[in-house]
């Protein structure tokens, strides 16, 4: 047992040690001037903390600051906006998979679930050119269908699980009591189902927030590009800034860093839903 | 972008392969080209990995042609990415955009770009701009050059004279023997710099070596000419991985990137030579007090080659014009005052801060280049110019190969692996050119 013990908590530590070094070390090179992290050997800490790489971020009224802050807005309105609609859509359909009996609803359901399996890559160019047919390039709504479209999925079957562990028995009362099955949904299920809802919303959001090369596609300017394709413009064209790189990436992770931090059990309990009876 | 190149991104490589894949189906088709002849009163979108002229140029050009200029500002890897999917999409994305020189050969193939011969007389070109021979695919200029990128070997003068060397060597023995000299004076433990990252940086260092070594990498009809141990590229590979094991190389750079180690060994003096490096990197990042505590003490070197001076492998950046361009008229327009010397030599600062566009250093005009060397602005100007106009020379003189990505990534995987122990440099030689022989026969 105490061999168990002692196993696990280095399988933990390793784990831990592997996720966050990359996060350490992109904030000690941002507290960093140039000369410092190109110094051998190299600062494990930084010797003279600074912020001037933040300020360059976020700060003044430069092209730098502009860019960043301008994409910090549009980042938020996708990946919200997406997460509304998606959970929204989710839990329609989630709840239709769950509870209602209908012809060829499982065939349904896998073959949604099946989708998941895509890679990502395979759809890229056929949506790039069906948005580009609807004139979406370079749209808020371009980018956010394509989020929806991509993420429904999953937060369809996050939700299904959580709604199929829902006690059955308070729905029946409710319907034996009169009520019809929206009434149902909207007064008994989606009271009950509120955590898993909001642990599929942070999940949903999460991923938004993590795109990278579907809203590099879709996206042309500053009018729509998220933070994380704005941040790649940051490199330099023969040299690589790695300390403004570094800051602009922790600003970029703070807020799901944040959210991973403080609706830490959301998200866990979103994950395992349906996997216990 | 030019000698800098990062590893491409999954992201480029799965955009990629669908290009590749549809270069079969574009080749007999085309792109189609709708575009309007409207030369003034439109507003053009221009999609490069750079940041724009400064605006009161911009303006200038608008109040003179009546055509306005979006930019956008895309890094180098994400472009590629965009304008990848926008060609496999065959969709409207920008009215000009970058041709980098390994592309040339895939984007003419894909028939997405309109040939620039069609709008602007590029026979003229030739002369003052001479890098434009790297943008020609099978009789047609995919891309106009912009700025010019070719590789040359830098050195540490200091490090150098430390060693007791004053006279520059003028062949790659003499080079050898002179950073075994400094190791062996231990005026620095590492002289030489070679970024041994599995990265494009490293197949284009290998290219230059080549041709230090008096050789080419493919023939006309893209067949390998390193196979033997005898050839120019076998004995450059192995010099290389010959310099990483005896010494010469720090044993991290396994693991170095080309601008990594630009940055941070050559800029820091933890090295005293890189062998192929960025033909702007003395101005812009080596005399730069914030980024280099090396400043004065770099300077470019005639390439060392077997018996002399050896060519400097070029590799710029164009600009063109999709075949999807809404305004490709008022694109070639903007092409060609983007070109234009003066416009070149003020980018790059020969008229005060006021005009220059960040990260400009090299005009591709000659007449452009003359201009900053007579002001004197350009750091070892005459020097540049001299290598621009004579030993820069096209890696690939046919052109680039359709099929380059995939022969690059051969190239820098297997001579990553060469110098990491894991193959002999017999063996990625010939995967090397067993790729090139593959991809050349279409098979």
């Amino acid at each position: 047992m105490a061999r168990n013990h002692w196993l696990r908590r280095f399988g933990i530590l390793l784990i831990l040690v592997w996720s966050l070094t990359p996060v350490y070390w992109a904030v000690n090179t941002s507290l960093q001037t140039d000369v410092q992290v190109a110094s051998k050997p190299a600062h494990y800490l930084p010797p003279t903390p600074t912020l001037r790489n933040y300020r360059a971020v976020v700060s003044g009224g430069g092209d730098i600051p502009n860019a960043i802050r301008r994409s910090t807005v549009n980042i938020f309105i996708e990946c919200g906006v997406a997460t509304i609609i998606t959970v929204a859509l989710a839990t329609l359909a989630a709840y239709a998979f769950a509870r209602l009996r209908f012809r060829g609803s499982k065939i349904l359901f896998f073959a949604v679930l099946a989708t998941m399996a895509f890679p990502a890559y395979t759809t890229l160019i056929p949506l790039y050119k069906i948005m580009s047919t609807f004139g979406l390039v370079n749209t808020y709504t371009g980018i956010i269908l394509v989020y929806v479209s991509g993420f429904l999925p999953l937060a369809t079957w996050i939700l299904h699980s959580y709604m199929s562990s829902l006690p059955l028995a308070i729905e029946e009362a409710g319907r034996v009591d009169g009520a019809s099955r929206m009434q149902v949904l909207w007064h008994v299920v989606l009271p009950l189902a509120v955590p898993g809802i909001i642990s599929t919303a942070i999940i949903t959001f999460l991923f938004a927030w993590a795109q990278f090369l579907f809203p590099l596609v879709l996206s042309s300017d500053l009018s729509t590009q998220p933070l994380t394709v704005a941040i790649a413009a940051l490199q330099g064209r023969h040299l690589v800034p790695f300390t403004l790189l570094s800051a602009a990436g922790v600003y970029a992770i703070a807020v799901p860093a944040l959210i991973v931090v403080t609706l830490n059990r959301y998200i866990v309990s979103g994950l395992l839903s349906g996997s216990v009876k | 972008m030019t000698s800098i190149r990062r590893h491409p991104t999954t992201a480029v490589l799965a955009v990629g392969l669908a290009c590749t894949g549809m270069i079969a189906t574009a080749c007999s088709g085309g792109g189609s080209s709708s575009g309007s002849s409207k030369t003034s009163g439109v507003t053009i979108t221009v999609a490069l990995a750079t940041t724009p002229p400064p605006k009161a140029s911009l303006d200038a050009f608008t109040a003179s042609t009546g055509i306005k200029v979006t930019w956008t500002n895309t890094d180098w890897d994400s472009l590629q990415t965009k304008i990848a999917a926008a060609a496999t999409a065959k969709t409207y994305f920008a009215d000009a955009t970058d041709v980098d020189w390994s592309r040339v050969g895939e984007l003419g193939k894909l028939n997405w770009f309109y040939p620039m011969e069609k709008y602007i007389d590029t026979k003229s070109l030739t002369a003052d701009m001479p890098q434009i021979t790297s943008f020609t695919d099978a009789g047609h200029v995919v891309g106009i050059p912009y700025d010019a990128s070719f590789l040359v070997t830098t050195v540490n003068k200091a490090l150098f004279a430390k060693a007791g060397i004053t006279t520059m060597p003028t062949t790659i023995a003499d080079y050898t023997t002179d950073l075994q000299q400094i190791k062996a004076k231990s005026v620095v433990q590492y002289p030489l710099n070679i970024p041994f990252a599995a990265a494009e940086g490293l197949s284009t260092y290998w290219y230059q070596t080549t041709a230090a070594f008096g050789g080419t990498i493919l023939d006309g009809a893209g067949k390998p000419q390193f196979a033997t141990a005898d050839s120019a590229g076998y004995k450059a590979a192995q010099w290389m991985v010959d310099a990483l094991k005896n010494g010469l190389v720090p044993p991290g750079n396994i693991n170095v990137a080309d601008s990594q180690g630009q940055q941070t060994l050559m800029a820091k003096g933890t090295v005293a030579s890189t062998f192929g490096d960025y033909s702007g990197n003395v101005g812009s990042l080596y005399d730069l007090p914030d980024s280099s505590s090396v400043v004065n003490q770099i300077v470019y070197l005639p390439t060392p080659g077997v018996s002399g001076t050896a060519p400097n492998m070029s590799n710029p950046d164009g600009i063109g014009i999709p075949k999807q361009a809404k305004y490709p008229a008022a694109a070639a327009k903007f092409i060609e005052w983007f070109t234009q010397a003066q416009n070149q030599a003020d980018f790059a600062g020969v008229s005060g801060p006021d005009k220059v566009m960040t990260g400009y250093f090299l005009p591709s005009r000659l007449s452009g280049v003359s201009l900053l060397t007579q002001k004197g602005t350009l750091i070892a100007g005459a020097q540049l110019a001299d290598m621009l106009k004579n030993s820069a020379k096209p890696v690939f003189p046919e052109g680039a190969p359709s099929w380059y990505p995939e022969f690059s990534r051969a190239v820098y995987t297997n001579l990553h692996a060469a110098a990491t122990g894991s193959m002999s440099v017999a063996d990625a030689i010939k995967a090397m050119s067993d790729t090139a022989n593959k991809l050349s026969s279409g098979s």
